[in-house]
């Protein structure tokens, strides 16, 4: 094949895919269009202003301070971001396109104009600083604070430095109202100081009594440990000397002892007068007893106290 | 007599009497006794003495419990001796034998320190002193630092400063000024050892009032360089009042010094009767003081 065909198969193959060629179409959209460029720079810059627009809509009936603030921050940053782009709009405008009506070439200037009115006139939440451009609006503040707005003539009048009746009434006030502030002042550091005083005794005071109640609190400890010992030693004790058991042994014995000491004192006829003077009756019956087995046993019954009253009576 | 009249009235008295008799006769060397029995005698001597106390015969009682404090002192048990002994001046006091109680408080004292027990101690030292200061100010004066020093000894100079108060008060009341300005420096340096700013900020404060109640402007001022160099008093508000004062007596302005006192935010929280020299300052003559030390003798045009 020789390299007048491959040249030609190239251009042919160049032709049909030309489509997918990129470098080819940017360069002649360049070239191309250029009212399409401005309508396109038109169009994106017109739909930028309606963002921003809405996004002031939006901000203005936001009730949250901060998404206002942030708001109005973006839409500012967006007309900032327009206002650059209008002077190429400008320069495009001016560019000569063919294809184009001769009202229509006129008429781009004053679109790019009317277009930057636009976007003056979104509302971003500033108002100081617009003349002529307060009235129409609802401004967010209804006081004005405007600083160094004094003329300079006004400055140097000598009646602008006189006191007016209102302005020395309200220096009074003023002066009034310091004074009773300070004198409460006053007696609030008064009472401060003192209590400041009596906190630091107070602080003194239990500085020096926490080892004294340490003191305090070792000694009640030895003490309970020793009440602790005693109670357990005084139980014990206690229990071997008066258990139920003991107690019963105790009383079966007494009640012997006295038994047989009483038996003991019956029969030995000693000096013992109680026991003698408590069996007197019974030692008198006996004899009577022993009488009357010699005598006869009625009469007795009948005698027998007469008997013990005579028998007690003798002694 | 009256003795006889209160046993006449009283059954106990004349019981509480039988038993002094009876302890007596325990006690006194004879010649069936060689060893006197204190220990028996000592309750007898307790009973009577209280007896006694209850029908107010404050003579018979106190030698009742100057007996048991014996009786108890041989028994080697100092604590209850120290107790007896301490009502003895109570009851001395009453009688209004001042040097009784003087001797009676310091015996107490003396014996709880052989216990031991210095709070005792010096707690008997102050009753003895409080006891005594109306009459006998210098030797009440003297137990109370003697109070203060064996708590001191102790470690514990917390429980001193009462005791300096009060022997800083008596110095006051007898006019003794320099003294009184001793005893509140010292105060200062207990209250130091102890971490108590309060107390030693007021304390030199006090000190340096008194000097200057006491018309000795220099030694308030040396006293002044003194404590100024401890932090905690330097940082104190006693510190500025100090500066205050200081500075108006050397100009010798009058009317300074009673703006600075009756202004002052410190004064009125200190002891009362500092408080009370404070607001008749400035006594005597207040005439501005020349700092005649200022330059320390050098002049300009000497260039040597």
């Amino acid at each position: 094949m020789s390299v007048i065909d491959i040249l030609t198969r190239v251009d042919v193959l160049c032709k049909k895919y030309e489509k997918y060629d990129l470098d080819k179409q940017w360069a002649g959209a360049d070239s191309m269009s250029g009212n399409d460029q401005f309508l396109r720079l038109y169009t994106v810059v017109e739909a930028d202003i309606e963002a921003a627009r809405e996004k002031s809509q939006d901000a203005q009936s936001e009730k949250n301070r901060a998404v206002v603030a942030t708001l109005n921050a973006e839409v500012r940053r967006s007309k900032a971001a327009l206002k650059a782009e209008i002077p190429k709009l400008e320069k495009l405008a001016a560019k000569k396109v063919k294809d184009l009506s001769k009202e229509e070439m006129a008429a781009r200037p004053d679109l790019v104009v009317a277009l930057a009115q636009k976007i003056e006139d979104i509302p971003d939440g500033v108002t100081v600083g617009r003349p002529g451009g307060t009235w129409g609006r609802k401004a967010s503040n209804p006081l004005e604070i405007k600083l160094d707005a004094m003329h300079p003539d006004d400055l140097m009048r000598p009646e602008h430095y006189e006191q007016t009746e209102e302005s020395l009434a309200l220096r009074q006030e003023y002066e009034m109202r310091r004074a009773k502030q300070d004198e409460g002042l006053d007696i609030i550091a008064a009472g401060l100081t003192t209590l400041k005083d009596m906190a630091g005794d107070i602080n003194e005071e239990l500085d020096k009594q926490m080892p004294l109640i340490d003191e305090v609190d070792t000694k009640v400890d030895r003490a309970a440990a020793d009440l602790k010992n005693t109670n357990i030693r005084l139980k014990e004790t206690l229990t071997k000397m008066r258990s139920n058991r003991n107690f019963c042994i105790d009383l079966i014995l007494i009640v012997l002892i006295l038994g047989i000491g009483g038996t003991l004192y019956t029969y030995s006829f000693s000096p013992f007068t109680p026991s003698y003077v408590c069996l007197q009756p019974l030692l008198m019956y006996q004899q009577v007893r022993s009488a009357h087995m010699m005598d006869g046993a009625k009469p007795l019954r009948r005698n027998r106290g007469l008997l013990f009253m005579s028998g007690w009576s003798s002694e | 007599m009256a003795s006889d009249k209160a046993s006449n009235s009283n059954p106990k008295v004349a019981e509480a009497e039988k038993l002094v008799k009876k302890a007596d006769k325990l006690t006194k060397f004879s010649f069936t006794k060689w060893f006197p029995d204190w220990t028996a005698a000592t309750p007898l001597y307790e009973q009577a003495a209280n007896a006694f106390k209850l029908a107010k015969m404050p003579e018979a009682a106190k030698i009742a419990y100057e007996k048991a404090a014996t009786g108890q002192e041989r028994s080697s048990s100092p604590w209850s001796a120290g107790k007896h002994l301490e009502s003895a001046g109570g009851l001395a006091r009453e009688l209004g034998n001042f040097d009784e109680v003087i001797d009676l408080y310091k015996r107490a004292s003396e014996l709880y320190v052989q216990c031991g027990k210095v709070q005792p101690a010096a707690d008997a030292l102050d009753k003895g002193a409080r006891a005594v200061e109306d009459v006998k100010p210098d030797a009440a004066v003297r137990m109370y630092i003697d109070a203060c020093a064996l708590l001191e000894e102790d470690g514990r100079d917390q429980m001193a400063f009462d005791s300096y108060r009060s022997a800083a008060s008596i110095y006051i009341k007898l006019n003794r000024y320099e003294d009184a300005a001793t005893v509140f420096l010292r105060w200062g340096q207990a209250a130091d050892k102890c971490k108590a700013v309060q107390s030693q900020c007021k304390a030199y404060l006090s000190a340096i009032i008194v000097y200057l109640f006491a018309d000795n402007f220099n030694l308030a001022d040396a006293s002044y360089n003194d404590c100024s160099q401890m932090d905690s008093f330097f940082k104190s508000d006693q510190n500025h009042c100090a500066v205050q004062l200081l500075s108006a007596y050397r100009e010798g302005r009058p009317d300074e010094i009673k703006h600075v006192v009756s202004t002052s935010s410190v004064i009125p929280h200190l002891d009362h009767m500092v408080i009370r020299l404070a607001k008749q300052l400035p006594s005597g003559k207040v005439t501005a003081i020349v700092d005649e030390t200022g330059h320390n003798g050098l002049d300009e045009d000497d260039l040597r």
